[in-house]
Parts: C-alpha cells; sequence; structure tokens
C-alpha cells in the first residue's frame, strides 16, 4: 500500500507512488518506438542463415528494385563508412583477444541471425519484403556450437587468425588450494550446467535516428541503458566528433541488461540516418531479441571440508559459451562469475579458472545478475550437494560457512572487499519468512502420502554498483538539481530508468534534502544534451550514486537557498525552520517567508539581499562511492565494487513424480539492499528478479540445433512465467546499512536471479532426495526431471 | 508471394464458394487469425489473397438438432466455452476449449474452425472432438460433403483454408451415462501442451461399458484409442487397469514428438500418464459445474 | 467475383468513442491501424505472435490481440484502447488507479493489455478470486513485477469499485 507522508516526515523510506508510472496507465508514456517523424522510413535487416559461411556475393539489385525502397547495402559498403564497434569493454585490456567488429559481416558470416545486408524503405513491410528479394551466397563452414568442442585441440577458430577460440582466460587463485584439498576430509564435486537464458524485456530494442541537417549531426532516440556512453561508440564507429551525437532514451519498456550497448543495429541506423538525410527506424522482433543470449556456463565445483564441514577450499573450472565476438559487454559476466567466488563464503583458499569461449553461436550481452547469478546458482548447488554428501542440514553448513557479521570490511579472496552484511542474519530471516519448519513438517507428512514436496535455500551476494577502470563503466555518476524561481524543483542526472522507477527514488531524495512537497520535482533522465554527463544504469546503481550525487546536489542548492532566506528574515541560517513550504526562524517568532519567495529573491535580487550566493539556484555534484579502489593491492587485485547487496532466496515446491512437473506452492526472500529508500518499490525489484529466475530454472532456454540453427524463435518456446505459475512471494528485510554511501545504500535492482533459480534446484532435489535424485542441470524441465527419475531408482521409476 | 496481397468480404457461402474456385492457388481463408497472423507478421507467409468469412452468417451460431449440436465454424473458443447449449449437452469440448492457451484475448477471437483447420498436434480442439466421434461438414466446389473429423484428419487433400471452407461441426449430444475427463499437461502456465488426453467412458453401473481416449500432443496428429482398450471392459476401475490403460495408450505412440517442452521418450511416456488422468477424471464424476464461463 | 477484390478494405471503427472510417491495406494488423493511423501509441508491440499481451485491446467490449486481428477484417467495431478508460475530466479508471497506488506495473510496457484483462474481468466478475484473475490474466506477460503486485492491484480495484466485497484477496 502506498504510505502518505505526513508533516515534519520524510519522504527516504516511504512507498512514495512512482509518479513515472501514471503516463503507462494512461497509454501516455513514450517509449522509443512511439516517436515517429516527419520523413520517417524504416529499416529491415537480412540475417545470416547459417551459423558459420563465406559468403560469397550479396546481390541487392532485387530489393532496389521494389517501390517505395530507398537504400538496400550489404556488408561490404557499411564496412567502407565505419570503423569496427567500439567495445562497451575490450577484453583485450583485461589479457584477452579482440577483433574488429563489423556492423555487419562482411565475407564470413560467424553465427546465425548476424546481420548481412539492410534494406530502408517506406514501410515496415515494404523493407521486409524487399530483404526477401537479395540473393546471398553462402558457402557454410562447419560450425563450432559446443563449448567444449571449441576449446578442444586442433579446433577451427570462429575468428579468422586466432589461435583458439578462448575470448579470454582468468585465474582467480588465492592461498594454498593443493595444500587445503590434500588436508581435507572431504572433497565434493558438482558439474553445474547453466543453459542460456537472456532477460527478455516486454519492450524489445528500438532505435530511430535523425540526421540533423542544420548541424549536420545525429540524434538518435533509442533504447538503451547508456546513453552518453553510447555516445562515444556512435562516434567512433561513424567517424564523427563525439558532441555531434545526441542520444536520447526515452521511456524504456524493461532492460535488464539487454539495452546496454554494443548491438551492431546502433551505430547501423544511426548510418542509414546519415546517408539518407532522413529518419529511420527499427524495431528489434521478439526472434531477433532472442538471438542475443547470456550466463551459458559449465562449472566443475569441487569444495573441501575439514571434518567439521568447514569449506577448507574451493575449486571452479568454468567453460562459458559466449558466443560469437560482440562489442556488447556480455563476456565480462564470465570475469564477474569468477570474480564473486566464493560469494558470502568464508575459505581463503581457492582455484577459479574462467573460461569465455568463443563459438558459432549468437553472442552475449549483459543480462540482470550479471555473472554474479552464476556464481551463486553454482556455489549454491554445490553447498546444498555437499550438505546432502556430509549428512549436514544445508542450513547449518551454510551458517557454518558465511563469513561472520563481525568481520566486515571483509576482503575476499579475489580482492573484493565486501562492505557489510549479517548473512546468517538474513537467512534465518527468510527461513522465517517462509515458516521453514511448518513446511518441513509438510514435507514428512505429504511423504508418507507418496508426495515429494521441497525446500530449498539460496544465497546470493551481489555486488552492486561495480566499475572497470579503463572502460566506460564508471562507478560514478552526477546529477543537476535546479530550483527555479517558483520553487520547483528539475532535476537532471546520468542515471537512467530501465522502468525500475529509480526517478520517484531520487524525487524522494531530493524533496528531503530541500525540504519540498515531492509533486514540486521532475526528474529528466537519458537525454545526452540535457543530463550532466552519466553512466546510466547497470549493477544495480541507480539509487546508490544517482540517488547519492541528488543528495549532494541538492544539499548545496539547499544551503544556497537558506543563505537568502536567512538575508531575507535577517536571521542566521541555523535558526531557519522550513515546514511545509514555509521559512520561519527560531529567532524572530513572526516572520514567515514561502520558499518560492526565497527562490524568487535568489533570482532576482542579485545585486542585494541575494548577493550572499553564487545564482542561478542550481548545483551539479558526482558521487562517487568510496568503497571502490582501483589501485591494485599487493596482489594486483582492485575492489571495482562499493557495495555489496546480499539475499536468501527460499522456494517450497512439489514434483509430480509421474510427469516431472514442478510446482511452486510458497516462496520467500530476505535480503539486505542497505536503506531501503521506497518499500513497494524494492519489493517489486524482488518479486521481479524471483519470477525471472524461476523461469530461468524451470524453462526459459534459448536453444540450437546442432548446426547452430537458432529453434528458440517466439514466446511459443521460450516460455516465461505467467502469474498462475507463481504463488505469493514473502518479503523481509534485513538491512545492514552500507557505511560508505549516501543513507547506507546497497543496491536493490539486479540481485535475485541466481538465487532463486538455485533455490529452485535445491527445493527439486530435496523433494526427490528420498528417489535419490540429484539434478545440476538446467532448466529443470519436466522430461528432464522425468528422466532423471526414471534414471536414478535404478531405472524403476517411482512406484 | 505478393507485396499488396488482395482482400475479399464475400457476403454468403455462395459467393465465398464461388470466389474460392475462381481463384487459383494463393488464396488464403482467414477467421479470427489467430493463427496465421503471427505467420504473416514475420512474412513466413505471404498470400496473395485473403478471404475473410468473418462475415458469412451461414457460419455463426450453435444448433441443436434432435440429438445433434451442430457449431459453426465461426464460434470462438469462449463462445464455445460458455454457450448454454454446448456446455450442458457438450461440456467435454467446454472444458476442453477452456484450456486453450493465449489467454481471454485468444479466446475471444479463436475459432474453432480455425483450430480445427490449423490441424496443429498441440492444440486442444481435435482430441476433444474426436473423443465425441465428431462429424464436420465441408463446402467445396464439388459441393457441401459431411465426414467424420477422424476422417478429415487423414485426408490431405480436403483443400480446408484455400480452396474449401469447413462450415460446421456436428456432434451428438453426450449421454447423460456418459463420463468424460480432459487432461492437458503443461510444463508451465503459458505453455502449449506435452500431452493432452481426452477420455469418454460409459458406465454400467459400476462397470465400464465403453472407454474412448484421445491422446494430442504427442504425435504429428491426435490418436484415438478405443479398440485395444476392450479387454478393460465390464468390470469396475481399478488402479491395475489405470496402469494398463497407461500402458495401452503408451504403446500406441508410434512416432512421439520432440520439440522444446520434452522429447519423445517422454512426451510418449506423458501419452499413458494423461490418458490415466483423463480417464480417473472421468470416474471421479465430474459435473457440468466445473466449468468456468 | 473480381469485383469483391480490392489490396484494401474500407472500415468502420468506433475507437475509445470516436469514429473512424478508414481504408486498411489487407493483411495489416490492428495494432498498426492504432498506432500508425489513429495515433493511439499506449498500444504496445511485444512479440506479433499473440504470446506476450502488450498490444491488448478491446474489440466489441471483449479483450483481443491487436497484434494478430487483422485489421480489414472488423468491418465496423467499437474498439477500446488503454487511452479510453479516463473519465470526462480526464481522471483516472478505479483500476488505472489502483495499478498506480499499488505498483502493478513497473516499466509499463505490459500494463495497458493487463489494465485492459483486468477490466473485462471485474465487469462481469465483481469478486474474482485468485485463480479467476490469474485466468483473466492468463494472455498476458510481465517481465518487470513478478505479478505480485498486479494481483493485489486488481483485488484492490474490486474493492474500490464495488465496495461491499472487503473480504476478497
Ligand atoms: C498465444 C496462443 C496460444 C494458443 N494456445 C492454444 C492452445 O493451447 N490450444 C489450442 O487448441 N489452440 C491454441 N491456440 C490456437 C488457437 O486456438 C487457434 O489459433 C485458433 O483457434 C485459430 O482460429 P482462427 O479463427 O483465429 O484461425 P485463422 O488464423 O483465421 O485461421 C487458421 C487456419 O484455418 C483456416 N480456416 C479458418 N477458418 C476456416 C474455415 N471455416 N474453413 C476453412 N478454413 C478455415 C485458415 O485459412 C488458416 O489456415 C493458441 C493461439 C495463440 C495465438
Amino acid at each position: 500500500m502506498i504510505e502518505d507522508k505526513k508533516e515534519s516526515e520524510s519522504y527516504v523510506g516511504k512507498s512514495i507512488r512512482a509518479k513515472e508510472a501514471r503516463a503507462p496507465l494512461i497509454g501516455k508514456a513514450k517509449y522509443t518506438n512511439d516517436y515517429t517523424f516527419s520523413g520517417q522510413l524504416y529499416a529491415h535487416i537480412l540475417r545470416s542463415p547459417h551459423a558459420a559461411a563465406k559468403i560469397n556475393s550479396v546481390d541487392v539489385s532485387g530489393a532496389k528494385k521494389v517501390s517505395g525502397v530507398h537504400l538496400a547495402i550489404c556488408g561490404q559498403d557499411v564496412f567502407n563508412h565505419t570503423n569496427g564497434i567500439t567495445d562497451h569493454l575490450n577484453p583485450a585490456i583485461f589479457g584477452g583477444k579482440s577483433t574488429r567488429l563489423p556492423c555487419m559481416a562482411v565475407d564470413e558470416a560467424w553465427c546465425y541471425g548476424q546481420p548481412v545486408a539492410i534494406v530502408v524503405a517506406e514501410d515496415e513491410r515494404t523493407a521486409r519484403y524487399a530483404a526477401s528479394r537479395i540473393q546471398v551466397d553462402y558457402t557454410p563452414l562447419e560450425p563450432i556450437i559446443d563449448v567444449e568442442k571449441a576449446v578442444a585441440k586442433g579446433a577451427r577458430s570462429v575468428v579468422p587468425g586466432w589461435e583458439d577460440n578462448t575470448l579470454i582466460y582468468v585465474p582467480f587463485m588465492n592461498g594454498d588450494t593443493q595444500a587445503a584439498f590434500d588436508a581435507a576430509s572431504h572433497v565434493i564435486t558438482t558439474d553445474v550446467k547453466i543453459h542460456r537464458f537472456s532477460s527478455q524485456p516486454m519492450e524489445t530494442r528500438c532505435y530511430n535516428a535523425i540526421w540533423e541537417h542544420d548541424t549536420e549531426s545525429i540524434t538518435l532516440y533509442g533504447t538503451c541503458q547508456n546513453p552518453h556512453p553510447l555516445r562515444l561508440v556512435i562516434a567512433e564507429t561513424l567517424r564523427m566528433n563525439e558532441n555531434k551525437i545526441r542520444i536520447i532514451a526515452s521511456t524504456i519498456g524493461g532492460a535488464f541488461g539487454l539495452k546496454m550497448h554494443g548491438h551492431p543495429e546502433e551505430p547501423l541506423i544511426c548510418l542509414m540516418a546519415k546517408l539518407l538525410g532522413r529518419p529511420v527506424k527499427w524495431v528489434e522482433s521478439r526472434e531477433e531479441c532472442l538471438l542475443i543470449g547470456a550466463r551459458e556456463q559449465q562449472h566443475k565445483v569441487e569444495m573441501a571440508f575439514d571434518s567439521d564441514g568447514v569449506m577448507v577450499g574451493l575449486r571452479d573450472n568454468v567453460l562459458a559459451n559466449i558466443g560469437a565476438p560482440s562489442a556488447c559487454p556480455g563476456w565480462g559476466m564470465v570475469f564477474l562469475t569468477g570474480l564473486t567466488m566464493p560469494g558470502p563464503y568464508k575459505v581463503e583458499n581457492i582455484d577459479v579458472h574462467m573460461n569465455a569461449v568463443t563459438t558459432n553461436k549468437p553472442s552475449w550481452n549483459a543480462a540482470r545478475g550479471y555473472g554474479k547469478e552464476s556464481t551463486a546458482i553454482a556455489l549454491e548447488l554445490a553447498m546444498d550437494n555437499a550438505a546432502r554428501q556430509l549428512g549436514i542440514s544445508p542450513i547449518d553448513l551454510r551458517l557454518k560457512n558465511f563469513i561472520a557479521k563481525d568481520s566486515f570490511p571483509y576482503n575476499s579472496p579475489t580482492g573484493l572487499v565486501y562492505d557489510s552484511g549479517d548473512y546468517s542474519g538474513v537467512l534465518l530471516k527468510a527461513l522465517e519468512t517462509i515458516d521453514y519448519q511448518g513446511w518441513k513438517d509438510k514435507q514428512a507428512a505429504a511423504l508418507i502420502e507418496g508426495r515429494y514436496l521441497g525446500i530449498g535455500v539460496a544465497f546470493e551476494l551481489t555486488p552492486e554498483g561495480g566499475t572497470i577502470p579503463g572502460t566506460m563503466v564508471a562507478g560514478y555518476d552526477s546529477s543537476t538539481v535546479r530550483v527555479g524561481p517558483d520553487g520547483t524543483v528539475r532535476v537532471l542526472t546520468g542515471i537512467t530508468s530501465p522502468g525500475t522507477h529509480n526517478a520517484t527514488a531520487m524525487a524522494q531524495i531530493a524533496a528531503d534534502e530541500l525540504g519540498v512537497d515531492i509533486a514540486k520535482i521532475e526528474v529528466l533522465q537519458g537525454d545526452t544534451n540535457a543530463s550532466p554527463y552519466g553512466f546510466g544504469n547497470y549493477s544495480g546503481r541507480s539509487t546508490i550514486v544517482g540517488g547519492g550525487s541528488v543528495a549532494l546536489a541538492a544539499q548545496d542548492v539547499r544551503a544556497k537557498i537558506n543563505a537568502v532566506a536567512a538575508a531575507l528574515l535577517e536571521v542566521e541560517p541555523d535558526t531557519l525552520n522550513l515546514v511545509s513550504g514555509v521559512f520561519s526562524s527560531s529567532a524572530k517568532s513572526d516572520a514567515t517567508l514561502t520558499f518560492a519567495e526565497v527562490c524568487y529573491a535568489s533570482y532576482t535580487r542579485a545585486y542585494d539581499v541575494a548577493m550572499c550566493i553564487d545564482p542561478p539556484l542550481e548545483a551539479t555534484r558526482t558521487f562517487k562511492p568510496p568503497g571502490i579502489r582501483h589501485t591494485p593491492d599487493e596482489n594486483g587485485r582492485i575492489n571495482p565494487y562499493p557495495s555489496y547487496s546480499n539475499a536468501v532466496y527460499v522456494v517450497v515446491c512439489e514434483v509430480d513424480t509421474d510427469t516431472g512437473k514442478i510446482d511452486l506452492l510458497s516462496l520467500a526472500a530476505a535480503h539486505d539492499c542497505g536503506k531501503v529508500i521506497n518499500p513497494i518499490l524494492v519489493e517489486g525489484q524482488v518479486c521481479g528478479a524471483f519470477a525471472m529466475g524461476l523461469g530461468g530454472a524451470l524453462s526459459e532456454d534459448i536453444q540450437y540445433d546442432a548446426n547452430g540453427v537458432q529453434l528458440t524463435k517466439s514466446f511459443k518456446d521460450y516460455v516465461m512465467l505467467r502469474m498462475a505459475d507463481i504463488p505469493p512471494i514473502g518479503v523481509a528485510h534485513h538491512d545492514c546499512p552500507n557505511p560508505d554511501n549516501y543513507l547506507g545504500l546497497k543496491g536493490a535492482g539486479e540481485a535475485g536471479v541466481g538465487g532463486s533459480a538455485a533455490a529452485l534446484v535445491n527445493a527439486v532435489n530435496d523433494a526427490l532426495e528420498p528417489l535419490g535424485v540429484l539434478m545440476h542441470e538446467m532448466p529443470l524441465t519436466p522430461s528432464r526431471v522425468w528422466s532423471a527419475i526414471q534414471n536414478a531408482n535404478n531405472g524403476e521409476g517411482v512406484n | 508471394m505478393s507485396l499488396h496481397p488482395m482482400y475479399a468480404r464475400p457476403r454468403d457461402l455462395e459467393q465465398a464458394s464461388q470466389l474460392l474456385a475462381s481463384l487459383s492457388s494463393g488464396a488464403v481463408i482467414i477467421a479470427g487469425g489467430q493463427e496465421i497472423m503471427p505467420f504473416i507478421n514475420y512474412g513466413v507467409m505471404m498470400p496473395d489473397v485473403y478471404v475473410d468469412i468473418g462475415g458469412i452468417k451461414a457460419l455463426k451460431g450453435v444448433n441443436v438438432n434432435d440429438d445433434e449440436v451442430s457449431i459453426g465454424a465461426l464460434t470462438v473458443h469462449r463462445d464455445i466455452q460458455s454457450t448454454e447449449d454446448i456446455v450442458e449437452r457438450l461440456p467435454l469440448l467446454a472444458y476442453a476449449a477452456q484450456q486453450i492457451g493465449g489467454g481471454w484475448q485468444v479466446h475471444n477471437r479463436g475459432t474453432i474452425g480455425g483450430n480445427i483447420v490449423s490441424m496443429h498436434p498441440l492444440y486442444d480442439i481435435a482430441p476433444a472432438l474426436l473423443a465425441l466421434d465428431a462429424d464436420v461438414e465441408l463446402l467445396s466446389d464439388k459441393g457441401l460433403q459431411r465426414m467424420s473429423l477422424l476422417q478429415l484428419q487423414n485426408d490431405s487433400s480436403h483443400g480446408l483454408g484455400s480452396s474449401s471452407i469447413l462450415t460446421k461441426i456436428l456432434v451428438k449430444t453426450m449421454l447423460p451415462n456418459v463420463l468424460w475427463g480432459y487432461y492437458k499437461l503443461k510444463n508451465s502456465a503459458g505453455a502449449y501442451g506435452s500431452a493432452n488426453a481426452a477420455a469418454v467412458i460409459q458406465m454400467d453401473g459400476e462397470k465400464i461399458k465403453s472407454i474412448r481416449i484421445v491422446i494430442g500432443a504427442v504425435s504429428e496428429t491426435s490418436v484415438v484409442i478405443s479398440k485395444a482398450l476392450d479387454g478393460y471392459l465390464g468390470g469396475a476401475y481399478t488402479l491395475e487397469i489405470g496402469r494398463a490403460i497407461e500402458k495401452v495408450c503408451i504403446d500406441a505412440i508410434d512416432e512421439p514428438l520432440s520439440d522444446q517442452q520434452g522429447d519423445g521418450v517422454w512426451r510418449k511416456a506423458m501419452a499413458g500418464i494423461a490418458a490415466r488422468r483423463a480417464t480417473e477424471m472421468a470416474l471421479s464424476n465430474l459435473t457440468t459445474s466445473s466449468i468456468k464461463r | 467475383m473480381e469485383d469483391l477484390l480490392d489490396t484494401s478494405a474500407l472500415i468502420q471503427l468506433r475507437v475509445d468513442g470516436e469514429f473512424h472510417e478508414l481504408d486498411v491495406l489487407a493483411g495489416r494488423t490492428l495494432l498498426d491501424v492504432l498506432r500508425d493511423d489513429i495515433g493511439k501509441k499506449g498500444t504496445h508491440l511485444g512479440c506479433k505472435t499473440g504470446h506476450c499481451g502488450a498490444c491488448t485491446v478491446m474489440i466489441d467490449g471483449k479483450v483481443a490481440k491487436s497484434c494478430i486481428t487483422m485489421a480489414a477484417t472488423l468491418a465496423r467495431a467499437e474498439i477500446t484502447t488503454i487511452e479510453g478508460l479516463l473519465d470526462e475530466k480526464g481522471g483516472l479508471h478505479p483500476i488505472q488507479q489502483s495499478f498506480w497506488d499499488e505498483a502493478g506495473l513497473q516499466c509499463g510496457y505490459c500494463a495497458p493489455g493487463i489494465v485492459l484483462s483486468a477490466l473485462e474481468l471485474v465487469t462481469d466478475n465483481h469478486h474474482p478470486s485468485a485463480e479467476d484473475i490469474e485466468l483473466a490474466l492468463a494472455g498476458s506477460l510481465c517481465r518487470c513485477t513478478g505479478y505480485q503486485s498486479i494481483k493485489r492491484s486488481v483485488a484492490e480495484a474490486c474493492v474500490r469499485m464495488y465496495p461491499a466485497n472487503e473480504n476478497i484477496n
């Protein structure tokens, strides 16, 4: 329920209705595709039907003949007009490989769906029809689809000229892992397979580029999470100056990482507009959106325990099938999966090997969790497996191995510095929320009736607000707070919103800092010509750095307003009171001034009473979370995250052993995101991530056939959960404020996909333990669960 | 394949059939569009001519003549679920129509005729109608023709959708002593069926007099199983009989489908489970009251 | 026979109370006509295969997916889009208000379709159970909320619209 703020109370901490949620409800929000300009043209992209093929020739003449077509060009022509796409994260910076990333395939297609030619026409239907008239002569090559084949000796290189297919190998090693394993009482190995599933926002990508004839510049209306950095990419790729590009990210219909940039269509559509001098729009189809992969990793997790069940060593070897090279930051997820090891567990000796392997599958982009969800899946499946093998309850094993709450700040063996936390407290809170013991009793009773209930828990540590040195993934951000002569407030910020209502959170902060009614605040995001330089949204950073910078700027402006108010009232600033938009002073009982009057005076009386300030009432400030450390420590390690949110997810399910189908019965999450600015918004983030993780664990799966041809082309096959699938979710908070960040913020948007997926798998394994079933390969489709049941029980199945 | 397809909206059946006869190949009948529009949107299908049958009155409405229910091909799923005559006389069909995916949006526009003509292996209407031994009526240049749905399913020359029109579905009212069940196994709420089974059982007191089971979503076309079940008639239902039915139904599947919902081995096994569950649902005496309108 | 054929069809739509006579090309979707010809941008494109429900509108009072409805087949129809739900004074419909209050949306892309499905539900059913709500909204996907707040919003709307309803959940 929405709460009302009482006078003298603050907005922060209240469930304030999101101002920006009204427009979509009345159909007036402006998503990128809602913009149409005079002279609007539409693009359609012809894509490779082969995973790997030589392109012998592309004949666009058939398309050009179709009436209504303005342009039809192939990869070679586009190549001549452009540079390679600037990497979002260049793997070479980290010792990996890099290659020129063309907007379209030129003489070789390296994955199914890679752009091969593009048509621009009067309308979409004509463009698509004309594209079907393009003749491409391919010589198919043997595709490399399987990650093991890709790393096998002598495998063909996906990228001509590379000596092997490993884009990057990153080891994370600490302590003496070999010795720890040698001395251990138990070593438990868990092979975890995470499949390809991506974030699939309801709004697909859309780019609408305009060539501005007067200034010879480009305006791009685009579904992008990081408008300012994208500006540089477009400029470099199109060989233009960065100041000739303007990006407008209007209302975004969900992003979850998929709209971070590096996509070939971004510069490509801009180029079309430039070549034609007309606005050109491209709307991604769902089939195209399903080309974007993420998360496909296989782990070999080995955990060494002493005789008390204390983890003494951790090994993992990870092969990630990241698909073809791409300028998108997807591959970085692999790096993060390793960096976040060993999550919440106190173990010094680690030996983790991350291999990001290039194949002829389509490439990844970032997806909610950014690799940290995969850490959680691997670790939490392994922990449950260990608990089972050791004969300890999965709860006790975790409690025994968590980093203790008095050990923060905690130096992780990969070099991270965890700011704060009470992991045991979060776990216990989650168990209480779900009524763990109650469900355990029900489980036992059900088993007697031959029904298989399971309860699974999983922890997810989600470092938030990340930044990587030398890249446009920055840790800081900036905001401007501008108070007008009428006392209304404009907040401009470099932070963008993927649809999470972070503008409301920033407005709450600004309203409190300025002492104004939140209705007087407008937040503007996403226009590079208006907002101060910023990095947009990713890594659960928006409220941490956006909120922090808004607070700093608002404090500066408030100081100016206070100074003028004090001058007008002829009192000392520290005697001022601002209540309901009216200034008064404890030093002068009768005199009052409205906030608006003070603001007006600040603008108009610069040479007398307002002499004490620099007009206008405006400040731009940057928040640089202090927890980040980019100077390498003695082992060369950095701490790229300022904040370590964490959570526990609990899933209760019942498995139908006849069919393998999983029914969800109850769900709960307890999390620590630091100070909660707006409970109803945070709850929404938790529940949304929960559903996404469950969908991933149960059914969402992007499949390719053995030749690398896309099988999953629509929501018919990429099955996301619907309302009826998801029981009520209990959400609890167990907050340990971040000691370094404004208000103790930790980030609330990114966490949950891995923890919830892992909890589901653990719940299913718990349910089927009496049958001897143990599964560590996702997704747990009924057919997979059923086969596991058949194969356990000596092929007898259940009776 | 045309960028600028033609469109026609015939007034009545006569005009429609004349029009279809006059058109060479490339014509596509459109009813609710729920099936073909996705293909058109993606350019997978680019017909030269659309023949919109939506304006033809003769294809609408549900009528009862003696004990036969006649359902116009344009009847939408939502009406199948709620029309009194269907709910009372053909509760199995009403229930199966309710299991269709896509939500109310699809139920409000998708027609029973379009569903049948699509002949999509995963759909729900055919198994239900086959269990009820339904007939269909076709109109082509050969005139009106009545045949069983089973016959239609095995006839590849019917020309439905381009040269002939499915006009109505004719089903005998279910007798009061007939029990029915429909079980749809789907991986999650938004998934298509992985195994759909319709069961129609006639009882003689406690004893099973006849059983007819139809399995959908497991093979390319629905499989009707009745004779093979003869050995289990004459007695009361027991779990053993249930298991035996399960086995018969599994054995009846020769070439199981394999898709993203699940592989063939599982599908085949699920044919049995769905059949047994449909049977058990029937025997638990499910009445029309469980149908949500 | 040939005279029956044309590359377009004349249709008459009353959209959110406003009359439109349009000559639409065969094969075009109602979604495209609403968005591009009539300017109803509140109706969204999400998948073009009928699965996601972002394009949901009402045709003659019943929800439909406008992306898989061919405009030419609607010779005469009454269309309600999300933009037609406001009252004469521009006030929110109670369902819209409840969605706003209960955070029944985040990015908002699916919200118009979900609100219209909820409207069809509560018009006939003043006391929907949780299961009724699940059934009525089965045609829509939401990627942000995990549906919790959506369910709450629909229930809350019923309480507000039919005040005798306090006990539903
Ligand atoms: C998201 C989604 C989920 C679905 N899930 C299910 C499900 O779970 N179970 C299920 O059973 N169905 C399901 N369906 C399919 C739906 O039920 C059918 O698409 C629908 O019934 C088709 O009817 P229509 O009138 O819209 O067909 P149209 O698209 O108009 O036509 C379909 C085909 O039939 C032909 N045709 C139509 N009417 C006639 C006629 N009278 N005579 C001759 N030819 C004709 C057309 O030429 C075309 O080839 C789903 C559909 C969608 C979009």
